[in-house]
């Protein structure tokens, strides 16, 4: 990295420092509808679960080097709906996936053939909340391509789609996904527009689709400047989400920019609608969101046992204190 | 199963899920049983098998106590008390596949098996023994014994008949062993005393010690385990068990010492009267303990 104007930014950072206390927010809960849990650890899993978030959508993506086989996508499917599924339970916190060929993936089209032959498999389990996270990237033939097949998956199996926005020439290619989801008959309340910035919201929300931020350092939105926006535009169908990742972000994010929004004078119920109500409203389309199954949300007594069992069938993991040196 | 016992299962489970969910569910599950029963591939039974869970919901089956004398027919081990009507739908439905054209069979089950989310795959293991060939399962089961997902293990281990009948002791040892490593509740097992062995019982003499060199506790029922097999080789390990201040770890030790054929240990029983009459009462067994 060799910008100096981004170095400078980036010092810049270190003169804003507000600890974090969550404490204004305690009691809170917190849904973030785009977290890529397959690259994050275990700890993340209990700080996101102590800061108050009960659930979670975790996007089909690519795994930050494109895959070379259909077994691949279809293993990664499978560990979405599987393995990272119950490892989300066991910290209580209820784990949701969108499934899709990502934007970058589609333009292997050899490869793009065979998963859209896999995917009916894989979008109608339980669970699977909407079809994603699709739509443009580089805005090649290709990535259009799948991406309107894709869009004639949802409308066929009724459920809601996850749109990411390109980080390069994004205006334009919001414009564009907006444009084709329109054209083939989607309705916009099913279509959730990710990654959204102050040049891309207005138009947005104008078209009636769903405007989801993501709070992520240096490249994508600020949780101060959330705080604007939301100000501006109220919290109609606006959604906030951390798209933590295997790069440098914050799984936090939802909950911190939560209390921070707290700190600028935003209401606790404008706060619910953008860090938990409306993401559940807009895949909630899906059927396959049911409140009574966050588990964390149920004050559950840790001790408290049926029959033997732990209540918490999913099978929590014990806790381990990370301020000691011990580890036993 | 015989044709007539897999007959009367069936309507069996046909009649709990009938109870226990809507008439339009439990149509729409006889409408694909159908489908189901007379298609060549597998189109109707992987979308519906995903379905499920949208149809029937998860809650616990409602069973009536004529029912529940059948089911136990099959081993009087097994249960589908704690069955969800998803789980017990799921049951049914693959118990309609065509089973004819064997490698056309194996192929659309195994295909389930590897497109499965975690509650498919619980029940999946958890029907293993009402497929047909019964021996074609055998890889797959031991490759859900590797697995960490809670509700996969808890379904091949508790109240579920096919492991201990058809498991190599290869595999059923590993079976074993997780459950211990897991902390399942190993009375569940079906056929958990039946198929004790020697080569298990020296590993489980062995894990006892390192647990107790790390200063953790012993599941007790370890022990139960090494019952049969105890000699000069691990009699040392249960009088360390024998003498252990925790006194679960105490009495299982005695109790293996009672059962046991090797002499020193019914002496080592002799020496805690108390301990032995509550055993010849059976006041103190390995379900009790």
């Amino acid at each position: 990295m060799c910008c100096s104007n981004l170095d400078e930014e980036r010092g810049s950072q270190k003169g804003n420092l507000i600890p974090v206390d969550l404490e204004s927010i305690k009691g809170m809960k917190f849904f973030d509808p785009h977290v890529h849990m397959t690259s994050r650890t275990t700890d993340d899993y209990q700080a996101m679960f102590d800061a108050g978030v009960v659930a979670l959508i975790e996007p089909a993506f690519w795994l930050g080097q494109p895959r070379t086989g259909i077994d691949s996508f279809r293993d990664y499917y499978s560990s979405l709906i599987g393995w990272e599924r119950f490892r989300s339970s066991q910290f209580g916190i209820k784990h949701y996936c969108t499934i899709g060929l990502n934007s970058r993936e589609a333009n292997n089209e050899k490869l793009a053939e065979q998963v859209m032959e896999v995917l009916p498999l894989f979008i109608m389990k339980e669970g699977v909340v909407g079809i994603g996270e699709i739509g443009f990237d580089d805005q090649t033939p290709a990535e259009e391509k799948y991406y309107r097949l894709q869009l004639e998956l949802a409308k066929e199996t009724e459920l809601p789609v996850q749109i990411h926005t390109p980080h390069r020439d994004k205006k334009r290619g919001t414009r564009r996904s907006m444009d084709i989801a329109l054209e083939h008959g989607i309705s916009p309340d099913t279509v959730i527009i990710d990654h959204n910035n102050e040049e891309t919201v207005k138009e947005v929300l104008d078209r009636g689709f769903w405007a989801a931020f993501t709070i992520y350092p240096f490249t994508k939105m600020g949780n101060e400047r959330m705080v604007e926006i939301v100000k501006q535009y109220g919290t109609e169908r606006i959604m906030i989400n951390s798209a933590a990742d295997w790069g440098i972000s914050d799984p936090l994010a939802v909950p911190k920019t939560a209390a921070l929004m707290k700190a600028r004078g935003i209401s606790a119920e404008n706060i619910e609608q953008v860090t938990y109500r409306n993401a559940i409203t807009a895949f909630g389309k899906s059927g396959q969101i049911n409140e009574e199954d966050f588990v964390a949300a149920q004050n559950i007594d840790q001790s408290e046992k049926f029959e033997g069992n732990t209540v918490l069938r999913g099978g929590q993991q014990p806790r381990i204190d990370k301020s000691s040196i011990i580890i036993s | 199963m015989e044709p007539a016992e897999r007959k009367e299962f069936d309507s069996v489970i046909a009649a709990i899920i009938k109870r226990s969910v809507a008439s339009e569910v439990f149509n729409w599950l006889e409408e694909k049983a159908i489908l189901i029963r007379e298609e060549n591939g597998a189109r109707h039974l992987n979308l519906a098998f995903a379905a499920i869970t949208r149809k029937t919901g998860r809650q616990l089956i409602k069973i009536a106590e004529e029912e529940r004398e059948i089911t136990k027919k099959v081993h009087s081990g097994f249960s589908v008390d704690d069955w969800t009507t998803d789980r017990l739908s799921r049951l049914w439905l693959l118990m309609q596949t065509d089973a004819s054209d064997k490698n056309n069979y194996c192929a659309k089950i195994e295909n389930l098996f590897n497109g499965a989310e975690m509650h498919e795959l619980a029940a999946l293991y958890s029907s293993l023994f009402f497929f047909k060939y019964p021996e074609e399962w055998q890889q797959r089961c031991a490759e859900g014994i590797r697995s960490n997902i809670g509700i996969v293990l808890e379904a091949i281990m508790y109240n579920n008949p096919y492991p201990s009948k058809y498991l190599s002791d290869l595999a059923w040892n590993q079976l074993v062993l997780k459950a211990f490593f897991a902390e399942k509740n190993v009375n569940r097992i079906i056929g958990l005393d039946r198929r004790a062995n020697k080569e298990l019982a020296l590993i489980l003499v062995d894990y006892a010690n390192e647990r107790r060199a790390a200063h953790r506790l012993v599941n007790p029922q370890l022990w139960r385990l090494v019952t049969k097999f105890i000699d000069e080789s691990n009699f040392k390990n249960i009088e360390e068990a024998f003498k252990s201040s925790d006194v679960k770890e105490k009495k299982a030790a005695a109790l293996a010492c009672f059962q046991s054929n090797y002499l020193p240990a019914k002496n080592l029983v002799e020496s805690e009267p108390v301990l032995k009459s509550e055993i010849v009462e059976n006041k103190l067994n390995w379900n009790l303990l």
